[in-house]
């Protein structure tokens, strides 16, 4: 089944008078269940696409659907319910709320999301946190985590509303080679739920865990 | 419809405070004097206000007073040849004019009498009245009664006393006192009423707890000039408090008397009802001024605000974004920003609302001006920083809420 498709996605940039293409024409679709790696060198707009497919960005040509139905037809508080209930996200850099613990972390998108009770999200997080090892670190604030820790609880903030498409970009570019290694099985599991995970990276060997690699080449276009 | 979320931003609103805990402390103080400036402002114009309704209404609203003053002619020489001041004649020809519309209470005063009862003395005013002076002053008794008319019309030799005067005289109803060389019978202790407080409009101060009353046609200390009895003083009690038609009534009766006494103006007529509308008049402009700084101490405050907000929201730039990858609406960041800019205006407005009652007290106990707290001047100032929090809070919420999520994920 089709969960995402992109038809002839295409971003550009405007800086002054120039503008600059980020992202060139790309058509490509998403299986639920599928692991995409989408590589290449710096510059060849796999971030920006992956901005794109999410809708943390808009195209400036294209479209972008989910389940059939496109993101340019949707108001922003239906992609941002999209975002909360469908789509998980890991940055290279692990983006966590310095005054928040790492639960508190991890429950984040509980509160942008259908409410529940306390007990429920509490419970839910503890599971995901025993779920990538941070169990005995609940308590713990970002700054006394190594970096390999904040992507787990970054890894766990993702799975927390069950999300039917994990976008990761660059998931291990700031980690070790056991940390890598540890988030890229992580994400692996995923598929064997039916989650599709679109990963974007420059590691060789996150390339052997996708089911399908697509690459892309840098763009020098200035229009 | 749930609150989960407005109380889930304004408890992260709480904690983004103390990220940063003297910048939020020093983007409050514009909002906190501004908040200080209002509620001193509110409390010493409403002490201002009651002081002022205290002292005319202690005249008497529904009242005009009317007290002899010797007049000059320009060059400054004495016209008693041509008017004896107000008489017992005047007091006789305004009442028939007035007719239903009021009553008409005479006096004569004097003061400083040594008055003795026993082996005690001291010194008080006393008054000569006619019977509808007690109505007009609105005077009652604790024990015996008052005057009548027929103790007017018969000279008779009694006497009420002030509550204070019965007191240090140890007098009760049927004693006598002595009045130098005259003595009376107290039928009468006077209720407690006070003071005239007569400061700044003209009229002579009396105090009716210390005080003797005496019917006008027996007072010791009588003024006749040319067989005519010297009044110090009228007072009329008009049955309608209206504004106009006490002003109307106050012009027609001064005409009245300029009329009778050859147009030389030597009485004084004051309106206590028009008194109070001036002290109202100028108590407004007093309030404009302060209410003035206080709104631009608030606006300066609320451009700090701003200030301080736009500059977190550039610090927390890829937060924002994060918070909007983990599904929050424009309409929720515009939600956390508001309560932010509201808890920093609403933190200013606490310590300024102390140091504002503060101030006033301080102004209370040094200058001695009358402050009133009123629980409008304490609930204004906070809703004040509240409206100031949304109005100058709404800008960088709004900035905050547009930032596109992928660009702002990216901020260095």
């Amino acid at each position: 089944m089709v969960l995402l498709e992109a038809d002839k996605v295409s971003r550009s940039f405007r800086i002054g008078d120039q503008s600059s293409l980020a992202l060139s024409e790309h058509t490509l679709s998403v299986q639920a269940g599928e692991f995409l790696v989408l590589t290449g060198p710096s510059g060849s707009g796999k971030s920006t696409l992956l901005n794109v497919l999410s809708g943390l960005d808009r195209p400036s040509l294209g479209e972008v659907r989910y389940r059939g139905r496109s993101l340019a037809d949707m108001t922003q508080q239906e992609i941002a319910r999209l975002r909360n209930s469908s789509f998980g996200f890991i940055f290279q850099t692990p983006h966590l709320l310095p005054d928040r613990t790492v639960i508190e972390n991890v429950e984040l998108p509980f509160h942008y999301g259908c409410p529940r009770s306390f007990s429920e999200i509490r419970r839910r997080c503890l599971q995901l946190l025993e779920y990538v090892g941070m169990a005995p670190l609940t308590s713990r604030y970002p700054d006394t985590l190594s970096g390999g820790e904040m992507q787990r609880v970054v890894f766990a903030r993702a799975l927390a509303c069950n999300p039917e498409v994990i976008f990761a970009d660059e998931p291990t570019g700031s980690l070790d080679a056991e940390n890598s290694c540890k988030i890229l099985e992580l994400l692996k599991k995923q598929t064997a739920n039916n989650c599709s995970v679109i990963m974007a990276t420059h590691d060789p060997g996150g390339i052997f865990y996708g089911t399908r690699v697509v690459r892309l080449e840098k763009l020098h276009a200035n229009v | 419809m749930t609150f989960y979320p407005l109380f889930f931003d304004i408890q992260d609103a709480w904690r983004n405070l103390f990220r940063r805990p003297l910048r939020s402390l020093l983007s409050g103080l514009g909002i906190g004097i501004g908040v200080a400036a209002l509620i001193a402002m509110l409390s010493l114009t409403e002490g201002a206000k009651r002081a002022a309704f205290e002292k005319f209404s202690s005249l008497g609203l529904q009242t005009l007073r009317l007290e002899a003053i010797a007049s000059q002619s320009e060059k400054g020489e004495s016209t008693m040849n041509l008017s004896q001041g107000i008489i017992q004649e005047d007091a006789v020809q305004l009442a028939e004019w007035l007719g239903m519309r009021g009553k008409i209470g005479v006096f004569i005063k004097k003061e400083g009498v040594r008055i003795s009862a026993g082996n005690k003395e001291v010194k008080a005013t006393v008054l000569g009245v006619n019977a509808g002076w007690f109505a007009a002053e609105g005077l009652s008794t604790t024990r015996g009664r008052l005057l009548y008319e027929g103790d007017i019309a018969h000279q008779e030799n009694y006497c009420v006393v002030g509550s204070a005067l019965a007191a240090n005289l140890q007098v009760e109803v049927l004693s006598t006192i002595r009045m130098e060389n005259h003595v009376a019978t107290v039928v009468g202790v006077a209720a407690r009423k006070g003071r005239l407080l007569t400061e700044g409009t003209g009229l002579s101060s009396v105090d009716f707890d210390n005080i003797v009353i005496m019917p006008l046609t027996s007072m010791p200390f009588p003024r006749v000039v040319a067989d005519r009895l010297l009044l110090d003083g009228l007072v009329v009690s008009l049955e309608q408090a209206h504004e106009s038609s006490v002003q109307f009534l106050a012009e027609q009766i001064r005409q009245i008397l300029l009329d009778s006494h050859r147009q030389v103006e030597d009485f004084h007529v004051v309106v206590p009802l028009t008194l109070l509308r001036e002290a109202e008049d100028s108590q407004k402009v007093f309030s404009l001024i302060m209410g003035a700084i206080a709104a631009l101490s608030l606006l300066v405050g609320g451009i700090g605000v701003m200030n301080i907000m736009l500059a977190n929201i550039a610090e927390q730039t890829r937060e924002i974004g994060l918070r909007m990858a983990v599904g929050a609406s424009q309409a929720r960041i515009i939600s956390l920003y508001l309560c932010h800019s509201i808890l920093l205006t609403m933190t200013g407005a606490i310590w300024g609302g102390v140091v504002g009652v503060l101030v006033a007290l301080l102004i209370q106990q040094f200058a001695g001006l009358p402050v009133v707290f009123s629980s409008f001047s304490l609930l204004v100032a906070p809703s004040f920083a509240v409206i100031t929090g949304i109005i100058f809070g709404l800008h960088p919420a709004r900035r905050a809420a547009t930032l596109e999520p992928a660009l702002a994920l990216r901020d260095s």
